[in-house]
């Protein structure tokens, strides 16, 4: 089928366009909920199944990537730029999951938004996202990817301040995005390095360019690439420094929170340097730092989420702490394994957050988990899929994060290019407390004696289908995902690492660590808060400066503003504005209109308005003409 | 002329010049042209201004200034302006191309060559005469307006 | 110096102090009186230059001027009037209106 490519990732384009014109006050809405529901779930469901023939037509072929190129951009001298799309193994998986997963939240969504007053624009807004999306993932040069890259970014600015009428939601839309561009700069500095060495911006052949298989090696170190490039995706994946807009983010609604803040968009910067892993695997220094900041990331975002109470904000740490655990992947060599594990995430994150959703929507909005507790009779369904979710995250066997989970274990510890214990030390510790604070949240949540205020009590109802047969889809895929071997599937473009001999023999060791981290998590949350609430109460007054910092979220947000944005405000407004606009720019043009006034007053003068200075000026040019004529006629 | 205090005194001056001029016109051999020059300048234009001096009887009050603030200036300008126009006249004779010994032209010459082929010149005159009546007009016009609106504030002033 | 030129400086003679005239008196007819000079002396140069040559042309010409002069008073001394009558003074000097 011609086009196929173009067309999966066209249909959310019409699918906005649709919807933005007549479901929203643009067109009047001329269209119903029932009909921007159809329109909007419709579309992304036809690109499911497309990315689906796609598939099929590539196993057919052999797994040789398909090219699609659409049309040429630009002609700059000699110099091309197209945009054509790019069908492999990475591509393959990726599309799946941002069709399916996108598909089934949009399904979700007709449930959830159901009585807002914006619903078209929500459904526009979230077809405008799966349309860069996929144009990112789909993308064969790093122009294509970076225009879906800005493009998801403007897409999750409209969707977290989608309730734009609270400043508070305008404000955490703009963090996102500025956030984004500064990791931006990041990625273009990386993007023109790349383009001025290899001569292209097509990603399959920088990749080939740099492992030294052509023959000629470029003429730029990898690692400053790879660092540039890794700034990037620090901003759009949320690692240190650049992660403070994602908790912020959470301000949208909830499947927004499920799509963008935890199954696609913050894993575009994991799929940046998978597909770019020709570059990285020859930049040690800067896998090296990746990792370093990964497991620092998870590490660090792990501690704040063990004493957050907002349900969403606990699953917003979780998310910047399993994207830590992405790039400590990514970071020892293990490109295919960070897949991996972006599926999974993808499949019980989602799950989580959609499980969330239903319960802020069971309980009339509210979010605080204090004031939950024993809803697992009240909403049976929504409860049993965040068990199996929470289980899946926890690293409990059998279930998909385990197995993700564990491989990174393992490659963190055993990887030739760049594992250490000390990673794994750190690594096993975070899971360890991933397992704790999510048995937590679930015990907080649903278990025990009810926290609930009494009128909120009584309308907790289950909810509807649509919501609820996602959550239920999305558990069962949290189950059974890990069996899908990932891995294996992109060996053979995205080879595992090398594992040092010598420590071959504790692959089984750690992974009987691993589980009983799990199941210790489990014990501990189980232990502190199935009993009376004195235990927390009592450990969080023994250690009340630790609580403090970590509920302040280590004030860094306090710091940038201090150190980052008051400076920057002065400098706008005092040196800019003042400065050069009034005084520079004002200045001169005044300063030319002032000259041409003085040289006309000066000049006006000559208009005495005495006829007698007139009849003399007209003695003196008769007799210049006279001595003129002498000269030339 | 030019150094006369009364206007009156000055515009007999000048009808003075202008009959000398006639008579150097005269003596030249255009007759009609003398004619023209006594019937026009002095018969019309001089007279009309004749009239108007009497018509404002004009007294030059004894303190005032018979010249401007450019006497000085003037005089060197103008004194230069005859010196460039000699010297243009007289380095340049050799330019002209005279006809010694021709005969003065007729009347009867100048009427037939006005009409045929400096006819052009003969209906500009009348467009120019046209012209200048309807200005004439124009002018009696706005200066009757004007009239009108002092009378009427005049007489607002006193009834009311 | 023979006829012509003595007659063509006559006419630059009579020209310039015309000019002169204009530049140096302060009343409004005597002003325009001396523009009639001008005229005059222009007059007189068409006349040589036409004399010289045995040609209409500068006969037709000097009739031009006659009526273009005519025309030209009929209109200025109307003009005049009114201004003094407006200003209630003869002294060019004083109107400066149009000065800047």
């Amino acid at each position: 089928m011609p086009h196929l490519l173009a067309l999966i990732a066209l249909l959310p384009l019409v699918g906005f366009l649709l919807n933005g014109i007549f479901a929203t006050e643009i067109g009047g809405r001329r269209a119903s909920n029932g009909m921007a529901s159809i329109i909007g779930c419709g579309f992304p469901l036809a690109a499911f199944a497309l990315t689906i023939a796609a598939f099929l037509q590539l196993k057919a072929g052999g797994y040789a990537p398909i090219v699609e190129p659409l049309y040429q951009w630009a002609v700059i001298g000699e110099r091309t730029f197209d945009v054509a799309f790019y069908f492999d193994r990475l591509s393959a998986i990726m599309t799946l999951v941002v069709t399916g997963v996108g598909s089934v939240i949009h399904i979700y969504s007709t449930g959830y938004m159901h009585e807002d007053k914006s619903f078209g624009r929500f459904f526009a807004y979230l077809n405008l996202f799966l349309f860069f999306m996929l144009l990112l993932v789909l993308g064969r040069s790093m122009l294509v990817l970076f225009v879906g890259w800005e493009g998801v970014g403007l897409a999750s600015y409209l969707l977290i301040g989608f309730w734009f009428d609270e400043l508070a939601n305008a404000k955490a839309g703009k963090k996102a995005f500025i956030t984004n561009r500064i990791g931006d700069a990041g990625f273009l500095l990386g993007m023109f390095l790349l383009y001025r060495a290899c001569g292209t911006l097509d990603m399959a052949t920088i990749s080939t360019m740099f492992s030294g298989v052509s023959g000629t090696v470029p003429l730029v170190s990898a690692s400053l690439v790879g660092l540039l490039l890794f700034v990037g995706a620090t901003g759009k994946s949320a690692q240190i420094p650049l992660y403070v807009w994602l908790p912020d983010a959470m301000a949208g609604p909830t499947p927004v929170s499920a799509l963008i803040h935890a199954a696609t968009m913050v894993t575009a910067g994991v799929y940046l340097v998978a597909r770019m892993s020709g570059v990285f695997t020859q930049a040690p220094e800067a896998s090296q730092v990746m990792a370093v900041i990964g497991v620092a990331t998870a590490f660090f975002a792990a501690t704040i989420a063990l004493v957050q109470t907002d349900i969403k904000k606990v699953l917003a740490y979780s998310t910047v702490s399993q994207l830590g655990f992405m790039f400590l992947a990514l970071g020892v060599g293990a490109y295919g394994v960070a897949i991996f594990h972006v599926v999974t995430h993808a499949f019980f994150k989602a799950c989580l957050f959609l499980g969330a959703g239903s319960v802020i929507h069971a309980l009339g909005g509210e979010q605080d988990i204090r004031k939950m507790g024993g809803l697992r009779k009240k909403i049976p369904l929504t409860f049993w899929t965040f068990v199996i979710a929470t289980a899946a995250i926890a690293g409990i066997p059998g279930l998909a994060g385990f197995f993700s989970k564990d491989e990174i274990l393992w490659y963190a510890f055993s990887s030739q290019s760049g594992g250490s214990p000390w990673l794994w030390a750190v690594a096993a510790l975070t899971a360890l407390m991933t397992a704790f604070y999510m048995f937590r949240l679930l015990w907080l949540t649903f278990l025990g004696p009810s926290r609930m205020d009494h009128d909120v009590e009584h309308h907790v109802h289950e909810s509807p289908l649509s919501m609820t047969g996602v959550l239920m889809l999305l558990a069962l895929l949290s189950a059974i995902g890990g069996y899908i071997s990932i891995p294996h599937f992109l060996e053979s473009q995205l080879p595992l690492p090398r594992v040092v001999e010598s420590l071959e023999h504790y692959e089984h060791t750690l992974l009987y660590v691993s589980i009983a981290l799990a199941f210790a998590g489990l014990g501990l949350a189980a232990f502190l808060y199935s009993g009376p609430s004195s235990r927390p109460e009592g450990l969080k007054q023994s250690l009340l400066p630790v609580h403090r910092l970590l509920s302040g979220k280590y004030f860094v947000d306090e710091l940038y503003e201090r150190t980052l944005s008051r400076p920057l405000v002065w400098i706008s407004e005092n040196v800019l504005l003042r400065g050069s606009d009034r005084a520079v720019l004002d200045g001169a043009l005044n300063g030319i209109a002032a000259l041409a006034q003085q040289t006309a007053s000066v000049l006006g003068k000559v208009q005495t308005g005495s006829l007698h200075t007139y009849a003399l000026f007209v003695v003196v040019g008769i007799v210049g003409a006279l001595v003129w004529s002498w000269r030339h006629v | 002329m030019l150094v006369m205090r009364e206007p009156m005194r000055v515009a007999l001056a000048l009808i003075t010049t202008m009959i000398m001029l006639g008579g150097i016109y005269g003596l030249l051999g255009v007759h009609f042209i003398a004619a023209f020059q006594i019937l026009i300048y002095v018969g019309a234009v001089m007279v009309f201004m004749v009239y108007v001096i009497m018509l404002l009887e004009l007294r030059e009050a004894s303190g005032s200034q018979r010249y401007s603030r450019l006497l000085v200036p003037g005089v060197g300008a103008c004194a230069l302006l005859v010196g460039a126009l000699g010297v243009s006249v007289s380095t340049r004779a050799d330019a002209f191309v005279p006809n010694a010994g021709a005969p003065a032209f007729s009347l009867s010459q100048f009427s037939s060559e006005f009409l045929s082929r400096y006819w052009l010149e003969f209906e500009l005159t009348s467009v120019l005469l046209v012209a200048a009546i309807v200005a004439a007009l124009a002018v009696i016009k706005v200066s009757r307006r004007a009239q009108g609106i002092a009378q009427t504030i005049a007489q607002d002033k006193t009834l009311g | 110096m023979d006829k012509i030129s003595l007659l063509l400086w006559l006419s630059g003679a009579l020209f310039s102090l015309g000019l002169l005239g204009v530049i140096v008196r302060r009343n409004a007819l005597v002003m325009l009186m001396c523009m009639e000079l001008m005229l005059n002396g222009v007059n007189l140069s068409l006349v040589t230059f036409s004399h010289q040559r045995g040609d209409a042309a500068g006969a037709v010409l000097v009739f031009l001027v006659f009526v273009v002069a005519t025309a030209e008073i009929a209109l200025a001394i109307p003009i005049v009037l009114l201004l003094v009558r407006h200003k209630r003074s003869m002294d060019i000097a004083r109107f400066s209106d149009l000065k800047g």
